[in-house]
């Protein structure tokens, strides 16, 4: 009787577990280029932007999911710091349909925010892209994105002060003006 | 007359003495490097590990335990590379339902256990899968892989304790590269 219900136990437990598979295996093959950007002397308040390129090499049409991933510290390069904020990052496009044995890219914009705390900084930022797939092993590449701000941020002019500066130069010049003018007049 | 051009060019001057330093500020230049011609790619030979019906508390070895999938660095770039799993959830309704994935390779109610091991790997055997990707190739200061080099590797599944049975559960564990 125990033996029974041990076996009703383990029939009713029984289940499928990843998807059987009629169809056949498929190899995971696609790759990105290029492997690592650096971007050097951007500084605060300005944009960089370059292309990722996808290779699709499957002999069949795949969407690709690009991602955006802050590393573990101990796989930074040496001297590197995490990325302050994912946001700072964007792309032309979070999913790419590439055909079979093609090539599509992708616009990556890195725009720093306008603050001197940004300045003479060094960061380390991953883009990862994964084929869409529902098979059991999956493969997701990424690229390492280095990115150095300059020392000085970039100054974008203040209308106020600039407006002040030149009713400044405007008064100068006119008191200068008719402080010769009456000079030359009492002489 | 005189008077008047005196004015402005020290209007003149004063102005470039307070434009220079903002002009000098925007003569530095950006820097993008996409360095060398570098690709990046990797190949498995394998992605998919029909089980079909699996009881609980078993555990399921792929066939070859350890030379079941080869992974195979492409491009030109040498290569970190890395795994992680997640939960596995019911295929008909998967937020009602799913299989925890274990943080070190042990089961429980619910909760399963996935390893793997790398052929060759003596020093380490069977290494859990968990939900933090955790490194694959290099480990413990190894060498990354370079392009044309090969790791074959196998799994193992410990299924749950107990769980609902006739439910279907899928879930997917990534292998990911990065330039080393």
């Amino acid at each position: 009787m125990v033996g029974r219900i041990k076996l009703a136990g383990l029939i009713a437990a029984l289940l499928v577990i990843l998807l059987p598979s009629f169809t056949l295996a498929q190899d995971v093959n696609f790759s990105v280029s290029p492997a690592e950007v650096k971007i050097d002397n951007l500084p605060p308040g300005e944009a960089a932007e370059f292309e990722l390129t996808i290779h699709n090499k499957y002999e069949a049409v795949h969407f690709f999911t690009l991602t955006i991933f802050q590393p573990p510290e101990e796989e930074r390069r040496e001297g590197r710091a995490e990325f302050p904020d994912d946001s700072w990052i964007s792309l032309s496009s979070q999913e790419i349909e590439v055909s079979a044995n093609s090539e599509a890219n992708v616009t990556v914009t890195v725009a720093i925010p306008q603050e001197q705390k940004w300045a003479g900084e060094d960061w380390e930022i991953w883009l990862g892209v994964t084929p869409e797939s529902s098979d059991l092993l999956a493969v997701r590449l990424y690229v390492r994105l280095l990115v150095s701000t300059s020392t000085a941020h970039k100054t974008r002019p203040n209308p106020g002060l600039v407006a002040g500066v030149v009713a400044g130069i405007i008064l100068l010049g006119c008191g200068g003006y008719y402080y010769f003018r009456r000079k030359a007049k009492l002489e | 007359m005189k008077a008047l051009i005196t004015s402005i060019v020290a209007a003149i001057i004063l102005a470039l003495i307070l434009a220079l330093p903002a002009l000098g500020e925007e003569s530095e230049s950006i820097t993008i490097t996409m360095t060398g011609v570098n690709e990046i790619s990797i190949s498995l030979d394998k992605t998919q590990w029909p089980l079909g019906n699996v009881a609980t508390d078993m555990e399921y070895m792929t066939s070859p335990a350890i030379e079941w999938c080869t992974l195979t660095v492409e491009g030109n770039s040498n290569v970190n590379t890395f795994i992680v799993g997640e939960d596995a959830k019911w295929v008909d309704n998967p937020s009602a339902y799913k299989w925890t994935l274990s943080n070190d390779g042990t089961n429980g109610e619910n909760v399963y256990g996935l390893q793997f091991r790398i052929s060759g790997d003596t020093s380490r055997g069977y290494v859990p899968v968990t939900k933090i990707e955790g490194e694959f190739w290099p480990y413990a200061g190894d060498s990354s892989l370079a392009p044309g080099d090969t790791k074959q590797f196998g799994l193992k599944l410990l299924t749950p304790t107990y769980f609902i049975g006739d439910r279907q559960v899928q879930t997917q564990i990534t292998i990911s590269a990065v330039a080393a």
